[in-house]
Parts: structure tokens; C-alpha cells; sequence
């Protein structure tokens, strides 16, 4: 059996638009899959710090999560509404957090170097020493999200400052 | 002739359908849910994640108790999926913080699918719990024990916005009574 040139052609270009469908489908497939992978991270990573509930609608493309504050997420938000009062220059982005806009409220944690400009600050002001303490960013961080004292002094030194109030004799 | 290979072509192109259908129905049939539940998991992006009870609502509807977040797993998630000719599929998830800290209990109320849902944390001594509602109803809520243990109640009637939650040991003796009060309208 032998096909004419007309038939060659045809059954070429049926083949190749085949091919480029199935390949446009499966990249577009491919980038959708990293991008929901890349949201539902964030999302996940963002719930946990600001102890936010989330309503999860759907896992694929496109992601769509709702979050909502928690009463632990208002206690987050008073320890460093606390300490931006006191040092202004740790932002406490007030329109991102009302319009619960949470990606954009954690960029005011990018800057390492500001983080530890404020926690130097904090141990000068106050009367306790942070001698032999690894004070650092993180020591802010983990009081503000976590209300972690242990491993340094934080304590005594947000006490000290006024930031909270003193601890109730037992 | 050329009739014939028309023919012969759409019949094959049929059958590999036909084939490849049933082929994707047994293979979801015999789909283990576990793996399945572990995979929708793993697509939530939660870190380290502990499953606490698998609810069956029916053969193909499931109700999956968990709660993530390490190192505490303080954020309690109940996630519906349901079995579709793709196999187990997601459907919604909710998940809410609750830190145990000084309190016996803890619990929400969220809507998921057509059910309303009360669950939360309490502590591992705790062997049983019994719901008094304020109209005079009585429940008594499943337990799951994997990082903490977890209540929960899937419930078919009328919610409630307060009741009286009675624990129990497992010698039975009261260990506690506590009003919890449940936000019916979350999350609005």
C-alpha cells in the first residue's frame, strides 16, 4: 500500500498538533501543580506562626484557603503591638493585619538585622544583664510567636521594660 | 477498503477507552485509603501531621480527624474526602488552633459537607466524656489517641451553642465539668 504525498502531510501535521497539545497540557499542568504546591506551603507555614484556623476549599489549582485569626493569634499580635509601641522602628503593619492580608503583615520580619537592632536595644534599656546569654533575632521571634522565655532571659527583661506585667507570686 | 479501516480504527479507539475506564475503576477500588489520606495530607503542606480517627459517613464518603504543626500539633484539622472515578479525592478541610495549656478541654464548632462538627483536644487520663446539652440532650462524643487525644461528635441534629461536658476516668469516676460554648456562626 502506498500513501500519497497529500496523506503523508496531513497525517504529519495531525501527529504534531497532537503532540504540541499534549505538551502544551501537561507544562501548564506541571507549573499549576508547582504553584499550588508553593501557596498551600505558604499558607501552611503562615497558619502555623500566626496560630490562624483555616478553611481549606480546595487543594488544586487555584488554592483556595480562608484564614482566620485564633484567640492565641490576638495574643501574638499584643506582645508585638507591645514592643513596636516602645521601638517603633519593629513595624506593626495595622492596615495589612485588619484587611488579614498575613503574607504581607510577616514581611515585617524580613530584615534580620533590624530584628536584632531591637532586641540589643531591649537589653540595654533594661536593668538585667544578657551576659553569657546567645541572645539574638530569634529570642525575639520565639517570644513574640511563641512566648518562649527558655534559653535566655526574655522574661525578666520584657517585665522589666513594662511589656508585661509582672509575674503573680505563687 | 477504506470504509473497513475507519471501522477498525474508531472500534479500537472505543475499546482502549472502555478498557482504560474500567482499568482506572479497579485500580480505585482497591485503593488503599490510608495512602490516600497520607497523600491529601502531604498536599496540605502541614508539617509533621498525626491522625487521630477515620470517620466512613458512608462507602464513599470519609471524615479524616488530625491535627499538625510540630513541635506542638496544636492545630486540630478535620478533612472530608470523598471516592470519585479519580479515586479518593479532597473535598474540604478546617483546621483550628487550639493550645491545651491549663485547660481539661477544648473545642470548637465548624461545618463541613452537610455535617456539623464538634471536636478538640483534651487530656490523655480522660477515658470517657458525656455531653448535657442546656435543652436536655445527651451525647457521648468519640475519643482518638495518637499526639494528644481528641473528642470529637459528628453531630446529625441541631448544634448547640453551650452544654455541660462531664469527664470521666476510666474507672469511671468524674474527673471534671466544664461549659464549653461553641461560635455556630464561625467563621463569620
Amino acid at each position: 500500500m502506498k500513501l500519497s504525498l497529500k496523506y503523508k502531510v496531513l497525517t504529519i501535521v495531525i501527529l504534531s498538533i497532537f503532540i504540541s497539545a499534549f505538551l502544551y497540557y501537561f507544562g501548564t499542568k506541571a507549573r499549576q501543580e508547582q504553584a499550588t504546591g508553593e501557596a498551600l506551603k505558604d499558607y501552611s507555614y503562615i497558619a502555623r506562626e500566626y496560630a490562624l484556623d483555616a478553611i481549606y476549599k480546595s487543594t488544586e489549582f487555584p488554592v483556595e484557603v480562608e484564614l482566620y485569626p485564633s484567640a492565641h493569634t490576638e495574643a501574638i499580635l499584643e506582645r508585638w503591638k507591645a514592643i513596636s509601641d516602645r521601638y517603633p522602628e519593629l513595624d506593626y503593619p495595622e492596615s495589612a493585619i485588619e484587611a488579614r492580608d498575613w503574607i504581607e503583615v510577616h514581611k515585617a520580619f524580613e530584615d534580620t538585622d533590624l530584628l536584632n537592632g531591637v532586641i540589643r536595644k531591649m537589653y540595654k534599656d533594661a536593668t538585667v544583664t544578657s551576659e553569657g546569654l546567645g541572645v539574638s533575632y530569634i529570642t525575639l521571634l520565639d517570644y513574640i510567636f511563641y512566648q518562649k522565655y527558655e534559653a535566655s532571659n526574655i522574661e525578666d527583661v520584657v517585665i522589666d521594660l513594662g511589656i508585661e506585667s509582672p509575674r503573680e507570686e505563687e | 477498503m477504506k470504509k473497513k479501516k475507519v471501522i477498525i480504527v474508531t472500534m479500537t479507539i472505543v475499546l482502549l477507552i472502555v478498557v482504560s475506564y474500567f482499568a482506572f475503576q479497579l485500580v480505585n477500588q482497591n485503593q488503599d485509603i490510608e495512602k490516600a489520606i497520607e497523600q491529601e495530607l502531604y498536599e496540605l503542606k502541614h508539617t509533621v501531621e498525626d491522625i487521630y480517627a477515620i470517620e466512613f459517613l458512608d462507602n464513599d464518603r470519609v471524615l479524616v480527624f488530625y491535627s499538625w504543626s510540630f513541635p506542638d500539633y496544636s492545630n486540630f484539622g478535620v478533612m472530608e474526602l470523598e471516592k470519585t472515578w479519580r479515586g479518593w479525592q479532597f473535598v474540604e478541610a478546617v483546621s483550628n488552633r487550639m493550645e491545651m495549656k491549663n485547660a481539661w478541654l477544648k473545642g470548637v464548632y465548624a461545618e463541613i459537607g452537610d455535617y456539623a462538627i464538634l471536636r478538640g483536644p483534651t487530656w490523655a487520663s480522660v477515658a470517657k466524656i458525656e455531653i448535657i446539652t442546656g435543652d436536655g440532650r445527651e451525647y457521648i462524643p468519640d475519643l482518638g489517641r495518637a499526639e494528644w487525644q481528641m473528642w470529637y461528635l459528628i453531630l446529625e441534629d441541631e448544634p448547640f451553642e453551650e452544654a455541660t461536658f462531664i469527664l470521666y476516668d476510666s474507672d469511671g469516676e468524674v474527673l471534671k465539668e466544664e461549659v464549653l460554648e461553641f461560635d455556630l456562626n464561625w467563621p463569620e
